[in-house]
């Protein structure tokens, strides 16, 4: 957890080192540096999405035909549509050609283009774990503020223990009980929200954003609930290095009020690291969501995935693969080229 | 476990040695008691594993059969199943006492194997450089944009379903981020003027590593280990629960996942779902609060927990 | 002014409130909005029947994802269940005796002396739902489609392999010439598409069928709309032939969590749930206007022993365990097995104690062994036979010849809990007679099963209503040509007895003779222990009737709703109407209440946090 931020922070504080002249040349190398990096990890990620599932052992025919009746004619046609008679270097050599125009391919279960498929299901992931990603990290910065503030006391020991716990639950256990709590109902507690699900069809306009926001409800409180100690810990760390800085005390010296202080030096730089983690999470978003999704039967690329993987459907693991992959590229790219620039240590 | 310079680099009689041992020994200890969070999380980790090594005998070695179950199917809490019992009639309370071996082992034997990879490269780019170091660390890189859970979803269900696969499959998504720490911490040791004077004496890569750098990093290992294994818990219990675990064994992550199949959800039998989800984040809390008071005492510059 | 510092932070954290603030309140309105909507009393997605002209709709939720909607390549059970609600098949199954054939879009048929030659009576009063006439051309193109686009072939393939041409010499003949006499010619389940539609289609193996709706089709329902994942929807075709449907709208609704399912189906949220555990079906049995129906299975459930796995070119291949070539070895392992306790603890009763091949839904083709061919529970003479076959037992672990401890694999499906459950008991009982079981399941038995590697595996076939099929799947035909091809043998069982019997029974135009055959068949198969029928699972099923007054079963005495041979159940259902339900419709409105609540502390905290910044932002012009 902290050891992520701590991690990523590296290359920043490395830029950070830079000098005001030339700070812009400097800025335009390193951000360079750091794109092609992405590059490299990408094309590594697209290499090993082709390999890692080769692995799978055995002739992905067979196990798309299993269980039932199939001729040996039916089974020549599905090897060819799927390019599956071709020798590997040249079932790899076409891959890697259509995954740059961003084709993976057909879906062995579903028989559509792959790219259509996930294209359909990441706005509804992007909702779901977006909104939650923005509520945790809101919840986090505000509670690990307040736990820092008071930091020793009640407040924060209750504060700090409750987000460890939460953060120690189980994600999926929480959402089945919630499910039975609000969902199914217990005692006298009605049952409240939809069991699943993302929308129940057929409405529009306002209606239809309200019934996708009554499915949410369930699924965001799930994420938020598991996800938003992390941020409370790492601003809460952040903010007490800030506060036992130097200038804190100079500028208390000077006669500011103490939660001004906090406020407009402390806060501001504390948020730093925090940054980062938003941005790691942002990454984790996808790749995130699988058990809720699978719990909440959330239509997204999360229960895709799983879905894919079980029978196996290569072609839809592969791009999922990558596309989980390259959320977090692309996160971490994005992080990197915001952080010399919020670093006030920088310059601009 | 402060050791400084002069200690390291001159041999020492052996009786001098181990006083200075038992006395930072003391230290920390009388350091970690101020810990009150981690105090709390290491009682807690006794009582488990005692739990857990005692399992046999608190609920009997046949707890997990099925032909000689106890019960009828999905009984309601009673005083003899204080839990109620699962779809075979046997006691929850039983299978979860004895899920505690398997979600423990599993636990920490992935946590070292992945504390222990993440260790080696990262000693080993830290202290060789140059090319070498490079390319390790963009693996490492490259393992960190990985997403793990799914890398681990991948590798568990290309392997055999089996106690093993899932160690494996935890322990080898899940270190990059220690190779990153220890890497730092191995620059910063090395950097040092007591390995240059080592390195002078002609010291081998061997002995700088295992003599200087490695006890050097052990407080950092330990602290990423303990963290480590309450993240390979709960990643336990997420692959058992999506089914990609042994079905002979009993553990709290298949216990939920077969209580979800039974249909316990729905049909409101919360006693089956609850215990094992609550032992899960137990165990995982109290290897977080255990971890942060070690991360504290021994590294305070990472000041997670102050 | 601002502190070098801060500037940009301070921005960015004022930008983050400010969006959040946003948010929250966006999403304020829309938690508030459906409360209104069904203030205005205007919640008609779902089965609300307040008898005030309301859509009745039934609602069915479904875990199975619809591979695909083109009836050419789709083969999830999911999916030809809506093709048999789109098109209309040659011919149909008797909801109350599925043995029994009624007329489809095939009004007649007749059969040449040679039986090479079938000519159907295409009917005059089936119409698409674009108002052009169905013909017997349509049905032509189809068949001949499959026998000749390769892409075409995925789902149906295997009807028209013995086809060997097929011509519409006007609209309403349809003739089918055969290679080899098939006695399966009344069973062919095969959707009759639009030909006018389908030319247009370019590349049918890609082609999804998803994206013009209304879906033209001839079937007792229209698809209006799909989503993969969330939901199917149909209209009533109101010039179906055999009468339009009762209910204004038919949902499909994908659960992917079973739980989640039987809540919704309390909740009233989903009017017919399938697949229930049998705790799921004990906790719904008491609950009010709920009916739980427990179904005879069209399933067997066995498990199937790995003879020798070989190809037609006489390779052998895979590793299954020697000793199960062994006749005595396989059935001292059944012997073993306590198929009662099978039923009673592992499927708690909901099914049926495995005996022949053939479930005993289907009356005509049920077999069942003879007293002194029975393999009963009996563990003690399990151990006696197999010290008997030289079988020794030391030291509690039992010997294969060599004298090595025998270990068997046994594979489970991870998606079938059942298998799993039954598992555990096997592991005990063979553990008594010293045999160690590995057990092993996997998403996809697939590769380890067509590879011959493993030893005992859990194996299962819907059996329809015709027993070609299953049978097919045991012939030495079915065997993969070489090791490396793929055939589609169940278990690499070959046999020339049982091959002949094959051979009789498909050229056999006579139903009463032919179940003869089939029930020889049937005793082969369990004399030779290559497979054993632990019980044929029921299918247990729920709906609410509050919304569902009746629903027809197939067979109708105690068959299932969902998955029939046909389209009866949502085509023969009527909607309760007039009983308003309005437990759901309360709950849910409390429902928005609290989520409004939550939603207004939220949005007030942010609005707070945003006052308090600029506040801040004042004090620092001080």
């Amino acid at each position: 957890m902290s050891a992520t931020a701590t991690a990523t922070t590296a290359p920043a504080t490395a830029a950070a080192k830079e000098r005001r002249p030339g700070a812009a040349r400097a800025y335009l190398a390193y951000l360079g540096g750091k794109l092609a990096g992405a590059a490299v990890s990408l094309f590594a990620v697209l290499v090993t999405s082709f390999f890692l599932f080769r692995i799978i052992p055995g002739d992905p025919v067979k196990s798309m035909t299993q269980g039932r009746a199939v001729s040996e004619d039916q089974l020549a046609a599905l090897r060819e549509q799927f390019g599956l008679d071709l020798p590997l270097w040249q079932q790899f050599t076409d891959y890697c050609t259509k995954a740059v125009t961003g084709d993976f391919g057909t879906s062995y279960q579903f028989h559509a283009p792959v790219s259509e498929l996930i294209w359909e299901k990441v706005p509804n992931t992007l909702l779901l774990t977006g909104v939650a990603v923005v509520l945790y990290t809101m919840l986090g910065l505000w509670l690990g503020t307040r736990a820092a503030w008071r930091h020793g006391g009640l407040g924060d020991r209750l504060n700090t223990g409750v987000a460890l716990t939460l953060w120690s639950v189980p994600g999926f256990w929480l959402g089945l009980l919630l499910i039975i709590v609000f969902s199914v109902g217990i005692g006298p507690i009605p049952g409240l929200f939809p069991t699943g699900g993302m929308e129940e069809g057929g409405k529009e306009g306002f209606a239809y954003i309200a019934d996708v926001a009554h499915h949410m409800v369930l699924p965001v409180l799930t994420l938020v609930a598991v996800g938003y100690a992390q941020t409370l810990l790492v601003m809460r760390s952040s903010l007490l290095d800030e506060m036992g800085s130097d200038y804190l005390t100079t500028a208390r010296a000077k006669g500011l009020r103490d939660d001004l202080v906090r406020r407009r030096h402390a806060v501001p730089n504390a948020l730093l690291p925090t940054v980062t983690l938003i941005f790691v999470n942002l990454g984790h978003v996808a790749a995130g969501s699988i058990l809720v999704e699978t719990v909440f039967s959330w239509p997204g690329v999360g229960s895709l995935f799983y879905q894919a993987l079980s029978v196996p459907d290569l072609p839809l693991v592969q791009g999922l693969f990558v596309v989980f992959a390259g959320a977090m590229i692309l996160m971490n790219v994005l992080a990197d080229i915001l952080y010399p620039l919020l670093d006030p240590r920088v310059g601009r | 476990m402060t050791a400084d310079a002069s200690a390291a680099a001159a041999a020492t009689p052996g009786a001098l040695a181990r006083a200075r041992r038992r006395a930072s020994a003391a230290r920390f200890w009388a350091a970690y008691r101020k810990q009150r969070a981690g105090v709390v999380g290491l009682i807690a980790l006794l009582v488990i594993a005692l739990v857990a090594i005692f399992a046999p005998l608190l609920v009997g070695s046949d707890v997990d059969n099925v032909t000689d179950a106890p019960g009828k199917a999905l009984e309601d809490p009673s005083a003899e199943f204080p839990f109620g019992t699962d779809q075979f009639g046997r006691s929850v309370l039983g299978l979860v006492v004895y899920g505690s071996r398997i979600s423990l082992t599993v636990g920490l034997l992935s946590a070292f194997l992945c504390v222990a990879i993440g260790t080696v490269v990262g000693i080993v780019a830290g202290h060789f450089g140059g090319w070498f170091s490079t390319v390790l660390m963009r693996v490492t890189d490259w393992f960190l944009v990985m997403p793990a859970l799914v890398l681990a979803i991948v590798l568990a269900t290309v392997m055999s379903r089996s106690v093993t696969t899932i160690i494996i499959a935890i322990g080898v998504t899940a270190w990059p981020t220690t190779a990153r720490l220890v890497r730092a911490q191995t620059l910063a040791i090395e950097a040092r003027p007591y390995i240059e004077r080592a390195k002078a004496l002609g010291a081998g890569h061997l002995h700088i590593t295992t003599r200087h750098v490695l006890p050097n990093v052990m407080p950092l290992v330990l602290a990423q280990t303990t963290l480590a294994i309450s993240t390979s818990i709960l990643t336990e219990a997420t692959l058992a629960f999506l089914g990609l675990g042994d079905p002979q064994v009993v553990s709290w992550g298949g216990m939920l996942q077969d209580a979800r199949e039974a249909g316990a959800v729905s049909s409101g039998h919360w006693a089956y779902l609850v215990p094992p989800g609550l032992a899960i984040a137990a165990v995982a809390l109290a290897f977080t609060l255990a971890g942060r008071a070690l991360e504290t005492v021994l590294n305070p510059k990472l000041g997670v927990a102050k | 002014m601002h502190h070098p510092e801060s500037g940009p932070f301070t921005r960015l954290a004022r930008g983050i409130v400010a969006a959040a603030a946003a948010l929250c309140l966006l999403l304020l309105g829309l938690v508030a909005a459906p409360a209104s909507a069904f203030a205005e009393g205007a919640g008609s997605g779902e089965a609300t029947p307040d008898g005030k002209g309301q859509k009745d709709t039934l609602t069915v939720a479904i875990a199975q994802s619809v591979d695909t909607l083109n009836p050419f390549t789709a083969t999830r059970l999911s999916a030809t269940n809506m093709m048999r609600l789109m098109y209309d098949f040659p011919t149909n199954y008797d909801p109350k005796d599925p043995s029994k054939v009624l007329p489809g879009l095939a009004t007649k048929w007749k059969t040449s002396e040679d039986k090479l030659t079938w000519t159907y009576t295409i009917r005059d009063d089936s119409e698409w739902s674009d108002g052009k006439p169905v013909t017997a051309e349509d049905a032509a193109w189809t068949f001949n489609k499959m026998m000749t686009d390769d892409g075409a072939k995925t789902a149906n393939g295997n009807f028209v392999a013995n086809f060997d041409k097929v011509t519409a010499p006007d609209d309403r003949t349809l003739v089918i010439k055969l290679k080899k006499p098939q006695a399966t010619m009344l069973a062919l389940d095969v959707p009759i598409v639009p030909k006018h539609v389908w030319t247009k289609v370019k590349n049918i193996a890609e082609f999804t069928n998803d994206k013009d709706f209304p879906i033209v089709g001839n079937g007792p329902f229209i698809l209006t709309d799909h989503k993969t994942d969330q939901y199917v929807k149909f209209k009533p075709n109101k010039k179906f032939w055999r009468g339009a449907p009762a209910f204004d709208e038919l949902v499909f609704r994908f659960y992917k969590d079973n739980d989640a399912a039987v809540s919704a189906l309390k909740k009233g949220e989903v009017s017919f749930v399938p697949d229930l555990t049998p705790a799921q079906a004990a906790s719904l049995e008491g609950a009010a206007n709920i009916k739980v129906n427990d179904a005879a299975g069209k399933r067997f459930w066995a498990l199937a022993t790995n003879p020798g796995a070989k190809a037609k070119n006489g390779k052998k291949f895979g590793n299954g365990h020697k000793a199960l070539l062994d006749a005595d070895f396989r059935k001292a392992l059944f012997h073993a097995v306590d198929r009662k306790t099978i039923v009673d603890k592992v499927l708690q009763g909901h099914g049926v104690e495995g005996e022949g091949y053939i479930p005993p839904r289907y009356e005509d083709y049920f077999w069942k062994p003879s007293a002194e061919q029975k393999i009963a529970y009996d563990p003690k003479q399990a151990a006696a036979l197999l010290d008997k076959a030289g079988y020794k037992e030391k030291g509690g672990k039992r010997l294969d010849k060599d004298g090595k401890p025998i270990t068997l694999r046994l594979m489970c499906h991870a998606t079938d809990p059942k298998d799993k459950a039954a598992s555990k008991y096997l592991e005990e009982w063979w553990g008594e007679l010293g045999i160690k079981t590995k057990t092993t399941c996997l998403d996809n038995v697939g590769d380890p099963w067509v590879a011959g590697e493993y030893d005992i595996a859990f194996d299962g076939w819907s059996v329809n209503p015709d027993p070609d099929l299953v049978l097919a799947l045991h012939t030495c035909d079915a065997l993969p040509n070489t090791p490396k091809d793929v055939g589609l043998t169940d278990n690499f069982i070959c046999n020339k007895k049982f091959d002949s019997l094959y051979a009789k029974q498909i050229a056999e135009y006579d139903p009463a003779k032919r179940a003869a055959i089939v029930k020889d068949m049937e005793s082969w198969l369990y004399d030779s222990g290559y497979m054993n029928v632990l019980a044929y699972p029921n299918s247990v099923e729920a709906y609410r009737t509050d919304q569902i007054k009746s629903i027809t079963a197939m067979p109708a005495s105690n068959g299932n709703i969902w998955g029939q041979d046909g389209y009866w159940s949502w085509w023969s259902a009527k909607p309760a109407g007039g009983e308003a339900k309005a437990s759901s419709g309360g709950s849910s409105s409390t429902g928005m209440i609290i989520g409004i609540a939550a939603a207004a502390v939220v949005a007030a905290g942010i609005g707070g946090l945003v006052l308090v910044r600029r506040r801040s932002a004042a004090d620092d012009r001080e």
